[in-house]
């Protein structure tokens, strides 16, 4: 298994559409430290206009600017199945590996580590940009670093099982503008619309479950859609995490069942 | 010594459709196995079944014995180069093999050796997106190779080589068969394979029709086949079709029926009331005897209404019927 998690991790680097996406990921992440920096205090403080974020809760969300960047380690899932059978690779994949919940699992290792590289990538771009600017303002860096480890693991699971959910999406829909399609249509949309009709659905959709997981505390720290006019009730971060684990596996053990008895033809 | 490949009473079904019916076949060590048959008749789902990219409905398809999915790390057994559009463009010729070799625990030295032996060492960095009809097919060459396999199966691999890189093909075929390897090697044009083959199997919709040495497939070329002589040559066609026979039409007025004996066209010509000037036993080309034996089952449904335009048979007891078993023009194979 091993050998075939370092094969996929070469499939996937020699590849220039990971790199594209983690770059939009980084950029996404920019933005949303922009955003942070531009909201208006929510109380009349001494001195009126930017915010400098300074408050435990602030920080947190600060340094879990870049949470929605799951969505990234998402896609990335979704590819690194869908590719192979978009380019017809999957042949040499199966000749190689012919037992084929081997191939699937080595994809979900492998979509597991680069939600984890990518969350990586993404906090240090939060640390950077959003330090900089903090110090700018003249906030402390160090209180930022400080709020680091509340938030980092909890991310780096968020995203690791994201890109789980990503292969097990990618394995049940192989056509690539598909599962695309599905999963953005989903988490743009779709869970907008079901969690604006149905609140209480939001703590049992993946984004409601990631920011269970993240533990990035309050409203609009992240992935927390909707939560600033309503509170949206969450599970505790290990139901979430657990949730979020078994939409990934679900969907990869119906998919490595409908794989397993397709032809390639 | 048992075999390298087995195949036996291999079928494939997609739903109503049967793709490969009842198929039993033997690839030996040390010899090239041509696979031939036009264009779907299978070939390709059977190669797949082999390789188990595609769920077998009935019979068994082994490598010594064993299927491919049970075979620990197949690719150091069997090579396969089968299409050679499976390629990321964005992705480097090296970085394919590479891909390949770290899964199947193959050192990375082995993929500059591989390049060098399919003479792409030069282009190794090169995306595959860049790469030519004949570069892709050698690379797919390449990839079977990495595992230093003892079973080559290659499908339609002279597809889009320029004559050179047939030529070069066919050396190649040959080394690794004179290393004893066992090939199979698929294609619908005997022509392409003749110089390359030391065995045939010829399959027609899904089913065998004769496995037997390029040599004995020669003999029966040379010897049998009749010319016949007429001014009715349609209508002599049109009887052949008929009766399932493969026949062709060489000039206005002559017809040649290749395996036919004159102890079977005789009767029939005369049962037809065919005006005969002359009736010439004739070798046929082997590429003849491959069209006769593929096509030959692609002709009217038995028992069926005769063709349009086929003259009523003006003589009492109406039709003759199919000659029997081993008088026929099919002597060489099961039909």
């Amino acid at each position: 298994m091993i050998a075939v998690v370092r094969s996929e991790w070469l499939k996937l680097r020699t590849t220039l559409v990971p790199w594209v996406l983690g770059g939009i990921a980084i950029l996404v992440t920019g933005l949303r430290i922009l955003t942070i920096f531009l909201q208006q205090p929510d109380f009349a403080g001494p001195s009126a206009g930017y915010i400098v974020p300074h408050t435990t809760v602030q920080l947190r969300n600060l340094v879990g600017a870049g949470l929605s960047g799951y969505l990234f380690a998402l896609l990335l899932g979704v590819l690194c199945i869908t590719t192979e059978y978009r380019h017809k690779t999957v042949t040499t994949a199966f000749l190689v590996t012919p037992r084929r919940w081997v191939f699937v699992g080595g994809k979900l290792i492998l979509a597991a580590l680069a939600g984890i590289g990518l969350c990586l990538v993404v906090v240090a771009t939060t640390l950077i940009g959003g330090g900089i600017t903090l110090v700018a303002r003249g906030g402390s860096f160090s209180a930022l670093l400080g709020q680091v480890p509340a938030v980092l693991p909890g991310m780096l699971l968020a995203f690791a099982l994201f890109g789980i959910l990503g292969v097990g999406i990618g394995s049940v829909l192989t056509n690539q503008i598909a599962a695309i399609a599905v999963s953005l249509g989903w988490f743009i949309i779709g869970e907008t619309i079901l969690v604006g009709l149905v609140h209480s659905a939001y703590k049992w959709v993946p984004s409601g479950a990631a920011t269970a997981v993240a533990n990035v505390t309050a409203s609009g720290a992240g992935g927390g859609r909707g939560a600033d006019s309503i509170t949206l009730a969450i599970f505790n971060w290990w139901q979430g995490g657990l949730l979020l684990l078994a939409y990934g596996l679900i969907f990869a053990g119906i998919g490595s069942y409908i794989i397993t008895r397709r032809d390639v033809t | 010594m048992p075999s390298a490949i087995e195949v036996h009473g291999l079928t494939k079904r997609f739903g109503e459709v049967v793709a490969v019916d009842n198929l039993s076949f033997e690839v030996a060590a040390g010899r090239v196995t041509g696979f031939l048959g036009p264009n779907g008749s299978g070939k390709t789902t059977t190669l797949r079944m082999l390789l188990g990219l595609v769920n077998i409905t009935g019979g068994t398809a082994t490598f010594g014995g064993r299927p491919y999915r049970s075979i620990e790390k197949p690719v150091h057994h069997v090579g396969a180069v089968l299409e050679a559009t499976s390629f990321h463009p964005g992705r480097r010729a090296e970085d394919h093999l590479k891909m390949v070799a770290l899964a199947a625990g193959i050192p990375f030295t082995r993929v500059d050796e591989t390049l060098e032996l399919v003479g792409l060492a030069d282009v190794g960095r090169r995306r595959v997106g860049k790469f030519s009809l004949g570069m892709r097919q050698r690379l797919e060459l390449a990839t079977a190779l990495l595992g230093d396999p003892e079973i080559l199966i290659l499908d339609e691999p002279a597809n889009g080589l320029d004559p050179q890189g047939i030529q070069w093909l066919r050396l190649f075929i040959r080394h690794q068969a004179s290393t004893g390897r066992a090939v199979l090697v698929s294609s619908h044009l005997l022509s392409e394979m003749e110089e390359t083959v030391d065995d045939v199997v010829i399959i027609s919709q899904g089913k065998l029709v004769l496995q037997t040495t390029l040599a004995d497939l020669a003999t029966q070329a040379g010897a049998a086949g009749m010319r016949v002589r007429t001014p009715e040559a349609q209508r002599l066609m049109q009887v052949l079709q008929y009766l399932q026979v493969y026949g062709r039409q060489t000039g206005p007025d002559t017809v040649v029926i290749d395996r036919a004996t004159p102890e079977w066209l005789g009767p029939v010509l005369a049962q037809y009331q065919i005006v005969t000037y002359e009736l010439v036993p004739e070798g046929a080309g082997l590429e003849q005897v491959f069209l006769s034996l593929t096509t030959g089952f692609d002709a009217a449904v038995p028992g069926g209404p005769a063709p349009t335009g086929f003259p009523a048979p003006t003589v009492a007891g109406g039709l003759p019927p199919l000659p029997p078993d081993g008088s026929g023009p099919f002597t060489g194979g099961p039909s």
